[in-house]
């Protein structure tokens, strides 16, 4: 090929792709799953040293992603009663509890009129996927106040399409105010010991300030309650990760 | 028969049920640390001197954040009852134990109380205070056998080099 001078082009190379490496992405946004961490107690350390290598083993085979109070979840199990010998069920999770390999998690839905909530543990091998539909964090850390809402708060659909989050460095935080149902409640949600803040009450004056004589003010300032995870989680999340990434 | 099996067994529960209630507690362990800061040493019976141990180096630590943190100064305005003490705390105090990682109280045990209910009493001091040291560690002196011999031997090491 000859250009106008008449001599041959120098070859152009084209220019070079822009690889943005996805690990990098997700360290930047880490998660370490909050049953890792463990108990503030006197048990050996070798104890949670064990169950964290039968952990990691789990998710190794099998991929628990990440997921938080108030995330929409979709879980299919193992059921031999079932006619396709699977189970699906929709729901939202509202209390992740237990540490180690007996972590669990709650999800709830309302289905024709009934509401349900099934525990599930997560490194329960009848469990065969784990899908998060809809991954948001709520203004709490357990929603167990949805049982005396309106039952609109906890319908989801159970064919309800996965809603993709664009990678964005955070989770967006739902601030839903939910409405409740006329007392009587389960528990006494507006006592200051549970501490909600996604609950619109509209109780009126008197009953809010009644419910303030519970109340504990220096509760906040016990230094001793405190349990700092700071230091524990970045090594366990240094362990975690490198276990993984093998 | 023990009916109450819940109360009595502690199952793990770290904090001693101390005065009226559990305010009550807190504001005995105040007191206690607002006199620790003051004096730098204080005697108390031993299960108070106790609770008032873990709280004392937590507020140490929180003085150490440096008094431009909102956390530590709510903190020290709670927990030291008079409030020249946090001028105290955050600038004598906290320089005081920047390079220590750890332990910044001592907690020693006292013969009992000389009045009728005979308590068992202990004294706290914050290391490094003004005072004369409570206990005088000895080192072993060098007239026993053992370190005439080991003294012997270090010296023939020392001729045979």
């Amino acid at each position: 090929r000859v250009s106008s001078d008449g001599k041959p082009t120098k070859f152009q190379p084209p220019p070079k792709p822009v690889i943005v490496s996805k690990q990098k992405q997700r360290d930047e946004r880490r998660f370490l799953s909050p049953e890792f961490i463990p108990p503030r107690g006197r048990t050996d350390p070798l104890k949670y040293y064990m169950e964290r290598k039968d952990m990691i083993q789990r998710r190794k085979v099998f991929n628990i992603p990440e997921f938080y109070v108030g995330s929409i979840l979709a879980v299919t199990t193992a059921d031999p009663y079932a006619n396709d010998k699977v189970n699906r069920f929709v729901g939202i999770c509202i209390q992740r509890g237990g540490k180690g390999l007996g972590a669990t998690f709650i999800l709830r839905n309302v289905i024709e009129d009934q509401g349900v909530e099934i525990c599930y543990e997560l490194y329960s091998p009848r469990i065969q996927a784990i899908e998060v539909l809809k991954l948001e964090k709520r203004l709490d850390d357990n929603l167990m106040y949805l049982r005396d809402a309106l039952p609109e708060y906890s319908t989801f659909d159970m064919n309800m399409k996965p809603v993709s989050l664009s990678d964005h460095e955070e989770v967006p935080v739902n601030k839903l105010q939910v409405r409740m149902k006329p007392k009587p409640w389960s528990k006494r949600w507006e006592r200051p010991k549970f501490n909600i803040k996604g609950i619109k009450f509209e109780l009126p004056e008197e009953k809010m300030k009644a419910a303030q004589k519970w109340s504990k003010p220096w509760l906040e300032f016990d230094m001793m309650r405190e349990y700092d995870t700071s230091k524990i989680e970045e090594k366990i999340w240094k362990e975690v990760s490198e276990a993984l990434r093998k | 028969m023990r009916l109450t099996a819940a109360v009595t067994i502690s199952h793990g529960r770290v904090h001693r049920n101390l005065g009226l209630g559990p305010r009550s507690r807190l504001d005995l362990l105040r007191n206690l640390v607002t006199a620790l800061v003051r004096h730098e040493r204080i005697e108390a019976p031993w299960a108070r001197a106790d609770e008032m141990q873990g709280y004392a180096e937590r507020l140490i630590e929180y003085a150490k954040l440096g008094d431009r943190d909102e956390r530590a100064m709510r903190m020290a305005n709670f927990w030291l009852t008079e409030k020249d003490l946090i001028h105290k705390l955050f600038k004598v105090l906290a320089p005081r134990y920047q390079p220590h990682p750890g332990s910044y109280t001592r907690l020693l045990h006292i013969p009992n109380r000389n009045e009728i209910d005979r308590a068992k009493m202990a004294v706290i001091e914050l290391k490094g205070n003004p005072f004369p040291p409570l206990i005088h560690p000895r080192r072993d002196t060098e007239k026993t056998l053992l370190n005439q011999l080991l003294k012997g031997y270090r010296e023939d090491l020392q001729q045979a080099a």
